[in-house]
């Protein structure tokens, strides 16, 4: 099931590169190439292949862990996504884990008291957090943030220019100076991630919220939470009961959200300089960078799939009802 | 003094329409009746009569925009319409049970089932895990559940209907309640399960003199293991008597319509529509409720009739009920 | 002892006053919504007659300058004033919504509703081809298309009303499921009726009900989408007034301190998909009052 629908997406991606009208021949040729630069170019890069034959090859590649080059730098892509993954993922996760710690409760006292200020409140919080555009809340915050009140450091990326990052052990620069007891760069680092973190855990928790109301609100009107009042259970039994039966759906419905959020973090890393995968990503489709964008299509694909095994993984240890199915 | 007295009860639905007209559905109106200990009272009616929500409504379990509006509903003479959350739960649960429709969707589906009957327990008094447990083997045992201490373990979803059905007997016998609520009781089981289920209720409301309350639209549930009889139609009793009494003579037009209809349609079908739709309970016509379906109507109905005493304890809220030479013409006996 | 909560009399009636506070009663965020969406088509629409100047005029001499009573929006790097093109930025946002709604419903909804009834192959196709569009994160497959396809405007709405065509597909298709397995198609095929006529005149009022809400949410999205497009520097650019491109702008320079050239776009960014998110919000509560009833 997940292999066809992987394979369906680079597909995509290598049809949509090759019908546009981006030249990455041109590019890297240079404007005083002449016909036989060109042509020399084209077959290097194995561009003068018939299309199905061009797949056939990134496919047979694919298989074997190579992912070709990226135009753009002369690395290899693979190198590339390696050396910038983690910084996404540290943004990423540290985000969500922020997002969620607000989010779940928010949305579930909503959920107890609905309509009145709380619910009202948070109901317009979370719809905005939806309208907000990423990258517009960065520059503004930064604007405030750092140039008005000079509480944020520049947004330069994940260190300042006086740091360097610490022994590759997680991939986290600040997990990883903290467990080689480097507090300054720990320091720094954290200071670093500090705005962008919390901007981006905003807007994650706006659907978290929306969605764990609801789902806490069919909960509460469901037949076993009145079935539980009618044997004159304490209110807080009974609240706990509910919470317990919300948690499998909102646990599925941040792992649904986080597969799509890996992508829109690539606006704020460009804002601050992240480094990250996504400001890589980006630039690649922008200056058509063919196998740089397969690549990271592909790595964004492959997130969903290993965040959907680990959300089902999960659900199967909380759910008694759960089965594994063949 | 009865161990329920159920005294003109009116639960009203209240909500706004889209045109911001106010909306009352008239769910229940004057609701009165009685159970006393080692009763067996059946309540019975169409969809919509109101069964149910006289259940919600004594158990405090109304969601908006449900209310009571008026009545009282006194448990062993206290009274509990107006209880906060706290008192209420100190009777629900122990001395006043309920058992509801789907015992599937009703039981916590995160856990195990002996886990529910020692909360059941704990939640209401002190006592050791070992003996509420102890309690729970035993009485899944009262309830004709084989290898209770196995299934003490199982997780709801893997019990059939009749067995989740008796866990749930099992959960309001556990306390030993004084008085038993079964909202139908026996929807989805099938019929040789249903039969163990009532004579079950039955065998423990005698032995155990607690008093019962069956709601159910199924009269032949209501002829077999019920001593009293209510009928209900939009939101009030009509008719209220023994059982035996009022089968072989029923006194008001709709009683009369639903015991001349064949046992066998009636299982076949329950009854829906006998005589007609199901009144409007935003717009229930001026004096008897039922004027507009019924056979008899005459101009007097248009004033809302009295309860009148047919005898033997038997009563019957309708202007034609003493008027016995009709009553019989109308009754026919299958 | 009694409970005393009086009931009054019902009124009836069916006044314009009554209808509006009965639907705001019901659903605020839909009222406040549509007074959002209402607000910014106004402006959209009288743009040239409210903008004190034109959205591409230029003041050569009067660049950057702070919010004052001749700018009142300020200027941005190219001596324009910034209220105007403000003002004039909410075309695109309508100019945008409503085109790529028109076009996700019109490739969404058939293919839903002949996934729906054939069943079988072809709802299998459809299924899946849908499944492999929504696992591509929509960001990513935007942009890859519209900088391979080349900038305009017409691009833009086009990709957007195709990406998000699954998702009416799948819901038309759910609806079209139920249907069928109420008995309502089995009693139009056996009065008769032509496919066609089954398929566009007794399916698609019903199963387009329940996607009226996602309607609006889907142009929030779109306005959204084609700003962030405009800002990364794909779609449509500088001079044209579109709120994400001048927000690309205005990035420039908040480091240095000019807050007013990315702040307003932003604000009318926001306060638009606020609005087509409220009304969204809005139409479900309204359409679908069970969700909103409990535990009132």
């Amino acid at each position: 099931m997940v292999v066809p629908i992987l394979l369906g997406i680079t597909f995509l991606t290598f049809m949509l590169l090759r019908i546009g009208d981006q030249d990455p021949v041109a590019m890297i040729a240079g404007p005083m190439a002449d016909e036989a630069a060109f042509a020399e170019i084209e077959r290097e890069l194995g561009l003068d292949r018939p299309f199905f034959v061009q797949f056939g090859i990134y496919v047979g590649k694919l298989a074997t862990g190579d992912l070709g080059e990226s135009w753009q730098s002369s690395e290899r892509v693979a190198d590339e996504i390696r050396n910038r993954l983690p910084a996404s993922l540290e943004l990423l996760l540290s985000a969500v884990l922020l997002g969620a710690l607000v989010g779940v409760p928010v949305g579930l006292r909503s959920a107890q008291r609905p309509n009145k200020l709380f619910d009202q409140v948070s109901r317009f919080v979370s719809l905005f957090g939806f309208s907000v555009p990423t990258y517009w809340i960065a520059l503004m915050a930064i604007f405030v943030f750092f140039f008005l009140l000079g509480w944020a450091p520049p947004p330069m990326g994940r260190l300042d220019l006086a740091s360097f990052p610490p022994p590759d052990i997680t991939g986290s620069y600040l997990v990883d100076s903290i467990l080689t007891g480097d507090w300054a760069t720990a320091r720094v680092a954290a200071g670093q991630l500090a705005l962008p973190v919390i901007l981006f855990s905003i807007i994650v928790a706006a659907p978290i919220i929306k969605h764990t109301r609801a789902i806490s609100l069919e909960v509460l009107g469901s037949d076993y939470v009145r079935y539980a009042k009618s044997q004159g259970l304490r209110p807080r039994t009974v609240r706990r009961i509910a919470l317990r039966n919300s948690i499998t759906p909102v646990l599925t419905f941040i792992g649904t959200e986080l597969t799509g959020l890996l992508a829109s973090v690539s606006l704020l890393e460009l804002i601050f300089a992240w480094g990250g995968l996504g400001q890589w990503g980006l630039n690649a489709i922008l200056t058509g960078d063919f196998a740089a964008v397969q690549g990271y299509v592909l790595v964004l694909a492959l997130f969903s799939v290993v965040v959907f095994v680990v959300i089902d993984v999960l659900v199967l240890l909380l759910e008694p009802r759960a089965t594994l199915r063949p | 003094m009865s161990l329920l007295e159920v005294s003109n009860l009116h639960t009203h639905f209240i909500s706004h329409d889209l045109n911001n007209n106010l909306r009352v559905a008239k769910g229940l109106n004057g609701v009165t009746f009685d159970v006393d200990r080692g009763e067996v009272v059946g309540i019975v009616g169409e969809t919509g009569a109101g069964k149910s929500l006289t259940a919600m409504s004594i158990m405090g379990l109304l969601q908006s925009p449900a209310r009571i509006v008026e009545g009282s509903v006194r448990f062993d003479g206290s009274e509990l319409v107006g209880l906060s959350t706290d008192e209420l739960n100190r009777i629900r649960g122990t001395e006043l049970t309920m058992i509801v429709q789907s015992p599937l969707t009703s039981l916590d589906p995160l856990s195990r089932v002996g886990k529910q009957l020692v909360r059941a327990q704990r939640e209401h008094r002190n006592i050791s895990q070992a003996e509420a447990w102890a309690n729970g083997v035993q009485t899944m045992t009262t309830v004709g559940i084989p290898e209770p201490e196995r299934r003490m373990r199982a997780w709801p979803h893997e019990l059939s209907g009749g067995m989740a059905q008796r866990v749930l007997i099992a959960l309001a016998l556990i306390n030993g309640p004084r008085l038993i609520i079964a909202d139908e009781p026996t929807t989805g089981l099938d019929v040789t399960v249903q039969a163990q289920i009532l004579d079950l209720l039955r065998d423990l409301v005698r032995d155990r003199e607690m008093g019962a309350m069956i709601i159910t639209h199924d009269l032949g549930v209501v002829a077999h293991y019920c001593t009293r009889i209510c009928v209900m139609f939009a939101g009030s009793i009509i008719e209220t008597g023994p059982v035996r009494q009022v089968f072989n003579d029923p006194r008001h037009p709709y009683t009369q319509a639903l015991i001349s209809s064949t046992p066998k349609r009636i299982a076949e079908k329950g009854y829906g529509q006998i005589g007609g739709p199901p009144p409007n309970l935003y717009a229930l016509p001026a004096g008897c409720h039922y004027r507009d379906r019924c056979s008899r109507a005459a101009d007097i109905c248009h004033q809302s009739p009295p309860v009148q005493d047919v005898g033997g304890s038997q009563q019957a809220r309708c202007h034609f009920a003493t008027d016995t030479k009709t009553a019989a013409a109308t009754v026919h006996h299958g | 002892m009694t409970e005393v909560a009086s009931t009054p009399a019902p009124e009836r009636g069916f006044t314009w006053s009554g209808r509006a506070l009965g639907i705001t009663r019901r659903s605020p965020t839909f009222a406040i919504g549509l007074i959002i969406v209402g607000i910014f088509a106004f402006v959209a629409i009288f743009a040239d007659v409210i903008s004190p100047f034109g959205p591409i005029e230029t003041f050569p001499h009067q660049v950057l300058l702070p919010p004052s009573a001749a700018f009142w929006f300020g200027s941005d790097g190219n001596g324009m004033d910034m209220f105007s093109r403000v003002m004039h930025g909410a075309r695109f946002g309508f100019g945008i919504a409503v085109p790529s709604a028109i076009i996700m419903l019109v490739i969404g909804v058939p293919l839903g509703l002949v996934a729906g009834y054939k069943g079988g192959m072809v709802d299998e196709i459809v299924l899946r081809s849908m499944d492999v569009l929504r696992s591509f994160p929509s960001i990513v497959l935007a942009l890859a298309v519209v900088a391979a396809t080349g900038q305009s405007l017409v691009n833009v709405v086009l990709v957007i009303g195709f990406l998000d065509a699954p998702i009416f597909t799948r819901l038309v298709r759910s609806e079209v499921l139920a249907l069928r397995s109420s008995g309502f198609v089995d009693s139009a095929v056996a009065s008769g009726n032509p496919t066609w006529r089954i398929l566009f005149v007794h399916l698609l009022p019903n199963a387009i009900r329940g996607s009226t809400a996602m309607i609006a949410v889907r142009m929030a999205w779109a306005v959204r989408i084609s700003a962030t497009l405009a800002f990364i520097g794909v779609g449509i650019q500088a001079p044209t007034p579109e709120w994400g491109a001048m927000i690309r702008q205005g990035a420039e320079f908040i480091i240095s301190g000019e807050w007013w050239v990315a702040l307003f776009p932003g604000v009318a960014l926001v306060g638009i998909v606020l609005g087509f998110n409220l009304l969204g919000d809005g139409l479900q509560d309204l359409l679908d009052p069970r969700r909103k009833a409990t535990g009132k």
